[in-house]
């Protein structure tokens, strides 16, 4: 009875609905191919490879990040990378895509061309797992610089003031967000990275050095003044050209040997 | 000795290899004949939060050696130029030319060895390579000296000298 | 006498360094340590001694490991 009762009721949605029907284009995929780096901790004795993923164009947002976190959400909850904010901000997802060191979340994926993507970690660092590279010895090299205001002054009671102009020398040095692409794609870095400090560290001395509430600036350069730490710069120039935020490392050693020049 | 210098478990850059993501001549680079100096773990020297500690302060390896370096380039450019312009050169000027020219070549080469030969890695090596250099550029400088008070024009001379038989 | 490669000697260097540190901690949970010992070294007893770039791994996540865990702050290990 009850069955009977049921099926009569779908029968006539069906009917209903189908008056309403129109013809519906046919879906078209838009595949890509996504070749990302993988390697475990967990089974060292296996050699990193490369993981084809096809991914639907039409349902992956319009990112690398994006396509990512899809790999990730639907396909291989395994594959390990670092984001945080998506928008560029952080620094956390840099990595070597199409050969490029960039971020993940601002570079776009061009859903047109159909030719496939390559995801690598940053080149020439340790890696953790899949897509992370070991950041300690950047890190280290950051903390050497002594990247914080020092001054012999005693502290002012409100702000610490700068004229208009001392501040203009700050931009764009302040906005490195520290994501090591710069450092990571410099071949001297690649070949002396235990002495030579990088772009993207030697960028930060010198926004200490040029800053005009700092007192530090002899010191800071005398830390430089040797063979290796600042000189093995050879103005190959790779971290201005790689810059996800549009800076130029290759200027600011520049202008840190230029200072340095006649002392 | 690659992989000694860290560069085991690390990607190789995507655009030089294509298909292949790891070299397979891995166990080559180790086979060679060269011993190297062990490298810390990672890299790090220290516990991950020390900070990395830059070498004592070396004016003559750092700035003086740098601004040098750029002083002769720069004085090099008009004593280079200046003979093809002209086509005649005299000797003290010739001389001088050469020699700026081999402490170029000198300066260079000290820089290729500082990159790819570190003491931190090949130790006596590369003090070994050093001296190579060394030795190769002093007798550089009295093959400079022995063209210099033979031909009349020096360097140039010899060049000259080569051209035209060239072009006959 | 064996003579070990260098990255033999840096391996047994390793396990010579944590077994010390397990020589610092309490008497009463050292045998807990050196069983820890024991066992993460011998996880990895299988991999060929050419196999390079795994065993510089191995040692450099252990040397990583080691250093946390020698901290006296840390009595015992499960």
């Amino acid at each position: 009875m009850l069955s009977i009762k049921s099926g009569l009721r779908t029968g006539l949605s069906k009917v209903i609905l189908r008056t309403f029907a129109t013809d519906a284009p046919a879906y078209e995929p838009n595949y890509k191919n996504f070749k990302v780096y993988r390697w475990s901790p967990d089974h060292p004795e296996e050699k990193p490879h490369m993981q084809d993923f096809n991914l639907d164009m039409n349902e992956t947002g319009p990112m690398m990040l994006d396509a990512l976190l899809k790999i990730k959400n639907e396909v291989d909850p395994t594959l390990t990378l670092r984001r945080s904010c998506r928008e560029g901000i952080c620094g956390s997802c840099a990595m070597n895509i199409d050969g490029r060191n960039t971020l993940a979340c601002i570079t776009k994926i061009n859903k047109t061309d159909g030719k496939e993507v390559k995801i690598y970690p940053l080149p020439h660092m340790y890696v953790v797992r899949d897509l992370v590279p070991d950041l300690t010895l950047f890190y280290q090299q950051y903390k050497s610089i002594q990247p914080y205001l020092q001054t012999s002054k005693p502290p002012p009671e409100k702000e610490n003031l700068q004229t208009i102009e001392d501040r203009k020398k700050l931009d764009g040095l302040y906005e490195c967000i520290l994501c090591a692409c710069c450092s990571t794609s410099c071949p001297s870095y690649w070949w002396n990275q235990q002495e030579y400090l990088g772009p993207a560290v030697l960028m930060q001395a010198y926004r200490w050095m040029i800053d005009s509430r700092d007192d530090a600036t002899e010191a800071r350069k005398q830390m430089l003044q040797n063979s290796m730490s600042l000189y093995r710069c050879h103005t190959i120039m790779n971290c201005s050209r790689t810059c996800p935020k549009g800076l130029n490392p290759g200027r600011a050693v520049a202008a840190i040997k230029k200072s340095m020049a006649f002392e | 000795m690659l992989t000694r210098l860290g560069l085991s478990v690390r990607p190789a850059l995507a655009p030089v290899l294509r298909s292949t993501i790891r070299p397979t001549s891995q166990i080559a680079y180790r086979s060679l004949f060269i011993k190297t100096i062990p490298q810390p773990p990672g890299n790090i020297i220290g516990t991950v939060n020390d900070a990395y500690a830059t070498p004592p302060p070396k004016v003559f390896a750092g700035s003086r050696h740098w601004t040098f370096e750029r002083l002769v380039t720069i004085g090099l450019t008009p004593l280079v130029v200046a003979p093809f312009i002209t086509g005649t050169s005299s000797a003290p000027i010739d001389a001088v030319m050469s020699s700026l020219l081999l402490y170029h070549c000198f300066a260079g080469f000290e820089n290729c060895i500082a990159d790819y030969i570190p003491a931190r890695v090949f130790g006596v090596w590369h003090s070994a390579a050093l001296g190579l250099l060394f030795f190769g550029t002093v007798i550089a400088g009295y093959g400079i000296y022995v063209i210099e008070t033979t031909n009349n024009e020096g360097l140039f001379g010899l060049f000259k000298k080569i051209w035209t038989k060239q072009k006959n | 006498m064996v003579r070990f490669s260098g990255l033999q000697k840096e391996v047994l260097s390793l396990y010579r360094d944590c077994l010390r540190a397990a020589f610092q901690k309490p008497i009463d949970r050292r045998q807990h340590w050196i069983n820890y010992i024991h066992s993460e070294f011998n996880k990895s007893r299988n991999i060929p001694r050419r196999d390079f770039s795994t065993v510089e791994y191995l040692i450099r996540t252990g040397k990583r490991r080691y250093e946390m865990y020698k901290s006296p702050d840390i009595k015992d290990v499960l």
